[in-house]
């Protein structure tokens, strides 16, 4: 099945679960769940949960392959709507089916992440997931420019400030639960008068 | 005539002296990188099996030579490359392989191990393998964000280069006030920055 159709939109937070428990999105904020570091199982329970996945990291995710009829299995039964994963090749396809795939660029270096990015297949409907997140802040703006977008900025969030600082740059971050909630209390507090 | 390469404390005592390492990631970089103030040349990429040369020429002018196995071409990172990396007469080997770090201790080289910081979920992992291979010293990298995660890391007694991504004095002044030993940079205007 391929469309022309862009992807839907991300929302600025994901909120990392392992998808054994619920997990939901403060109210007020723009956020969605990632499933990673998990098995089949629970995602396949979550899948069906009043709290479905918005992403999942394929690759992290044991007893699934990462092949086709994987993405095809998240994509479709599951119909979770982003899916991350080192396979370029796999990103291709989940856009193919009008989903968003998000290829794993490691930002360890400059020169590792040139080499990183070489493979990436640069269509839309097609954007990077850029790790540590915080190397965000660190680049110049041609090595900016050059991740294709949406970026998500994801591993090694670890408070309000940092988060604050990737958002800027990244159109997603990805985030702990804890980290989620005080996002969440900063922005309501930001917006009681007086 | 066989070289002896320094052992690890006095290869950590120069880049105590001399922090800002030069990182080479391509052959035309090695002429600077002799040049610089650096103590100490790593170099990233070439080739592993005419890496002799060059490290004379290195050697020559007196700067130390560290070798990442794992992304010089030509060698499979295992024992039998550390061996031939000694032989070369490099005075350390990097290696994100714990297990490769027994092997070049016994070499007579500096055992340096690769650290990737990816996510928090993995940073216990990452550590409980510097206790298992026992490296002279680990790299970080990307050892830029080193002073927003140094709170993260479990402890541990080995001393830190950072690398990756460190680009200006204020990085550098970032990353040795979080601790760091030393820093490697591909950036020619840091090489030898900071030395004592």
């Amino acid at each position: 099945m391929t469309t022309d159709a862009a992807p839907g939109r991300l929302p600025a937070v994901l909120i990392a679960s392992d998808g054994r428990h619920p997990v939901y999105a403060p109210p007020g904020l723009d956020a969605g769940v990632l499933v990673r570091d998990t098995d089949l199982a629970a995602l396949v329970h979550r899948a069906a949960s009043d709290c479905p996945p918005l992403a999942v990291d394929l690759d992290s995710v044991a007893g699934l392959g990462s092949d086709d009829a994987a993405v095809d299995f998240v994509t479709g039964r599951l119909g979770i709507r982003a899916v991350l994963t080192r396979r370029p090749q796999l990103a291709a396809r989940v856009a193919a089916r009008g989903h968003l795939g998000l290829v794993h660029v490691f930002g360890y270096d400059s020169t590792g992440m040139v080499r990183s990015l070489e493979s990436h297949p640069r269509k839309m409907g097609i954007g990077s997931v850029l790790s540590p997140a915080l190397v965000i802040v660190h680049l110049r703006s041609d090595e900016l420019a050059d991740l294709p977008r949406p970026i998500v900025a994801y591993g090694l969030i670890d408070d309000v400030g940092d988060a604050r600082a990737c958002m800027a740059l990244a159109d997603a971050i990805v985030v702990r639960p804890a980290i989620a909630a005080k996002l969440a209390a900063e922005l309501e507090a930001s917006l009681v008068p007086g | 005539m066989s070289y002896t390469p320094p052992d690890a404390e006095a290869f950590i005592a120069r880049v105590a002296a001399d922090p800002c390492c030069a990182a080479i990631t391509a052959e035309e970089n090695l002429g600077a990188a002799i040049v610089s103030r650096a103590p100490v040349v790593f170099i990233l990429r070439g080739n592993g099996l005419a890496v002799a040369h060059d490290v004379r020429r290195i050697h020559d002018a007196g700067k130390l030579v560290a070798v990442h196995v794992d992304l010089v071409g030509g060698l499979r990172a295992d024992r039998s490359s550390v061996a031939w990396l000694a032989k070369s007469g490099v005075d350390a080997v990097i290696s994100s392989h714990g297990q490769l770090m027994s092997a070049i201790r016994h070499e007579g080289m500096t055992a340096i191990l690769r650290l990737l910081l990816v996510r928090r979920s993995q940073l216990d992992t990452a550590v409980a393998a510097i206790g298992r291979s026992a490296p002279d010293i680990v790299e970080i990298l990307p050892g830029v964000i080193l002073p927003s995660v140094i709170g993260l890391l479990p402890p541990f007694d080995v001393p830190v280069l950072a690398g990756g991504f460190v680009r200006t004095q204020a990085d550098v002044g970032a990353a040795l006030s979080a601790g760091a030993l030393g820093i490697t940079t591909s950036s020619q205007a840091l090489w030898g920055f900071g030395d004592n």
